[in-house]
């Protein structure tokens, strides 16, 4: 009691009354989220305007609902402006005052955001109390140019096999994960923040995981997933679900891509997620239609691509005069059909430096993660893989392209002879052993040695059917007898002659074994 | 179109025309083109936009009555020239006035709802 006394006494006698001249407008009429105000004549695009419920209310009644309401001004017209409610749209009404804050929209951002869940404005929605940061960053601003980056050169393992040995991802890179719903997009989003716990703390990424037009029970599995885990000691989840105004769903990628910002400009790796950017595409749509900006494809807004290249630009690896932090991201989009050829997608894949694309049909067919080599590319990822990635998976999209030119002609035809059934069974036995549960990212050191039994023929004794299990007995083999070639492969990051002999010869005793 | 209508009458009004010649020429054209029934909606945006500007109109609220002559001081030096003052027993102490975009807030209540908010967000 004392001290809040004493709070309460220094505020006042600390209090300077601003009395200055400020900045106000009047809302003329509102609907929709969106409020359209007279006055304002000075304000900015992205400036934030604060709804004043206790203007034209007694002391009283002001202090019973005293929180303000923050708004976003949008358009900027010749008689007016028009702005986006952030907040209770319902608390806005005709003749309500309006003040300037001077500022763009702008969050909290800081070290202690690490474990929380925060919505768009950088506020605690995890019932875990304020987050105590005080910086505060705009939600926009513009990428980093030419001459503060530097080429993306390390690999940020995803821990899934077929994407870290085919699609291989780099910090600093932006890839694309793309597929229909139900298709395991998120999965891979997922696993990728998990895997991140076999990284050095040192190194190990900030992950930013933004929930965009989400269920909100979806969004608490995913937390609970990633705190049972223990990645929420490094995540950060903003979420703007799917009861949150179009405005929220529209900020949040911006949000999470500020507040990974604040950790690259450290010299720190980060990590964001973007699922998914087609729901804030949804919902910059709405916002757009509702403002009276002019629709145009689809009935998306004319700058639909520039909210989008504007975003994932601000993906980058920095120099090392600028620290050499990154930041990855991982935009998810859904498609519908697997019609990559819409509007949104291509736009994405456009500005991405590569694509995961998941199929229906191949997870129909227990193929997960779901992925299409033929068509998923990473365009950069490559100068980032590890020596000993790029040594064991060299083969396996050429293999297992030829083995689905086959698998379509095996159909057709009975009999085959040696070579092409010694083909397909080496295709299958491939197929099998890249299907990885959700939830059980390997380490790369384990994925590598996995990868180079299955290259080098170690699976050959089994039948396609018995691979995965023989995989899976192949893993506890190596853990419980090989740690030590594991050690050598994680601190290289290569397989060196004498480590791959150690290899081979801890790889054939496991065929022995088991045969 | 109504909107439209308006808005040209008020900028036409602004620019200093005659406010008997503008009606008569709108009533000329509305009749020509056969949209007289554009009328009524011509009125309410019109009755609209006067509501607004006479919101937006120079204007000093005080606490009470003694405060006035000081208040319209301040609000003078402030850049806010309102004929007379209204009385708000609501701001408590102080005065508060606005002209246009412009707001100038020095009292009481807004003192206390500044620290009352100060103390719940910190």
């Amino acid at each position: 009691m004392e001290s809040i006394i004493k709070r309460i006494e220094s505020e006042i006698a600390s209090y300077v009354p601003k009395g200055g001249t400020e900045e106000t407008g009047i809302v003329r009429a509102t609907g929709d989220g969106i409020a359209e105000i007279d006055g304002l004549d000075n304000a900015i695009m992205t400036e934030m305007v604060l709804f004043d419920p206790t203007f034209d209310r007694t002391l009283e009644e002001a202090l019973k609902d005293a929180a303000p309401i923050y708004g976003l001004v949008l358009n900027l017209e010749e008689d007016g402006v028009r702005a986006v409610i952030l907040g209770d749209a319902s608390k806005v009404f005709e003749g309500m005052l309006v003040r300037r804050v001077g500022r763009l929209l702008s969050i909290p951002v800081g070290d202690s955001l690490v474990g929380r869940v925060v919505n768009p404005l950088g506020e605690p929605v995890d019932g875990k109390g304020p987050t105590g940061v005080k910086d505060i960053r705009p939600i926009e601003r513009e990428a980093y140019g030419v001459i503060d980056r530097a080429p993306v050169n390390t690999p940020l393992h995803s821990g899934i096999k077929a994407i870290d040995a085919m699609t291989p991802i780099g910090r600093g890179q932006r890839q694309l994960i793309i597929g229909d719903r139900g298709t395991g997009k998120t999965t891979i989003a997922i696993d990728t923040i998990l895997n991140q716990k076999s990284e050095d703390t040192a190194t190990r990424p900030i992950c930013v995981y933004v929930a965009i037009g989400q269920k909100e029970s979806k969004t608490a599995k995913i937390v609970a997933q990633l705190a049972e885990a223990g990645a929420m000691d490094y995540t950060i989840v903003v979420t703007a679900p799917a009861s949150s105004p179009a405005a929220f769903q529209f900020l949040a990628p911006f949000a999470g891509a500020t507040i990974a910002e604040h950790f690259m400009e450290q010299g720190k790796d980060a990590l964001v997620i973007y699922d998914d950017l087609s729901k804030q595409a949804v919902a910059y749509r709405q916002m757009s239609l509702l403002l009276r900006r002019p629709p145009g494809r689809e009935a998306y807004p004319g700058d639909i691509f520039y909210l989008h290249s504007r975003l994932l630009e601000r993906a980058a690896k920095l120099s090392k005069e600028k620290g050499g932090g990154s930041i990855t991201a991982l935009p998810i989009i859904e498609t519908q059909e697997n019609d990559v050829s819409a509007y949104i997608p291509t736009n994405v894949i456009s500005i991405t430096d590569g694509q995961i694309f998941l199929e229906t049909d191949l997870f129909n067919k227990g193929l997960r993660p779901a992925m299409n080599v033929g068509i998923s590319v990473s365009r950069v990822g490559s100068a980032a893989q590890t020596k000993a990635m790029k040594k064991v998976s060299g083969k396996i999209k050429l293999e297992l392209a030829q083995f689905r030119e086959l698998e379509a002609f095996m159909q057709f035809s009975s009999d085959l002879d040696a070579d092409t059934k010694k083909r397909i069974d080496a295709g299958q036995r491939m197929t099998e052993m890249l299907k990885q549960p959700n939830g059980k990212p390997l380490p790369f050191e384990m994925q590598a040695a996995v990868i180079f039994a299955a290259t080098n023929g170690y699976f050959d004794t089994f039948t396609p059917s018995e691979t995965a299990a023989a995989e899976e007995r192949l893993q506890d083999f190596l853990r419980r007898g090989g740690t030590g070639v594991l050690e050598k492969i994680r601190t290289s990051r290569e397989i060196a002659e004498e480590t791959e002999k150690e290899l081979r010869e801890l790889l054939d005793s496991f065929v022995e074994r088991s045969t | 179109m109504e909107k439209v209508y308006a808005e040209a009458l008020e900028r036409s009004v602004l620019k200093g025309g005659d406010e008997g010649q503008l009606f008569a020429g709108l009533m000329r054209h509305l009749k020509a083109v056969g949209r007289l029934k554009l009328l009524p909606g011509i009125l309410r945006e019109l009755r609209a936009r006067q509501s607004r500007l006479a919101k937006l109109a120079p204007s000093v609220e005080v606490a009470s009555t003694a405060e006035k002559a000081v208040a319209l001081k301040e609000a003078k030096a402030a850049g806010i020239e309102a004929a007379d003052a209204v009385v708000n027993d609501a701001l408590i102490s102080g005065w508060r006035g606005r002209s246009g975009a412009q707001l100038v807030d020095r009292s009481g209540k807004q003192a206390l709802i500044e620290i009352y908010r100060n103390i719940v967000t910190k």
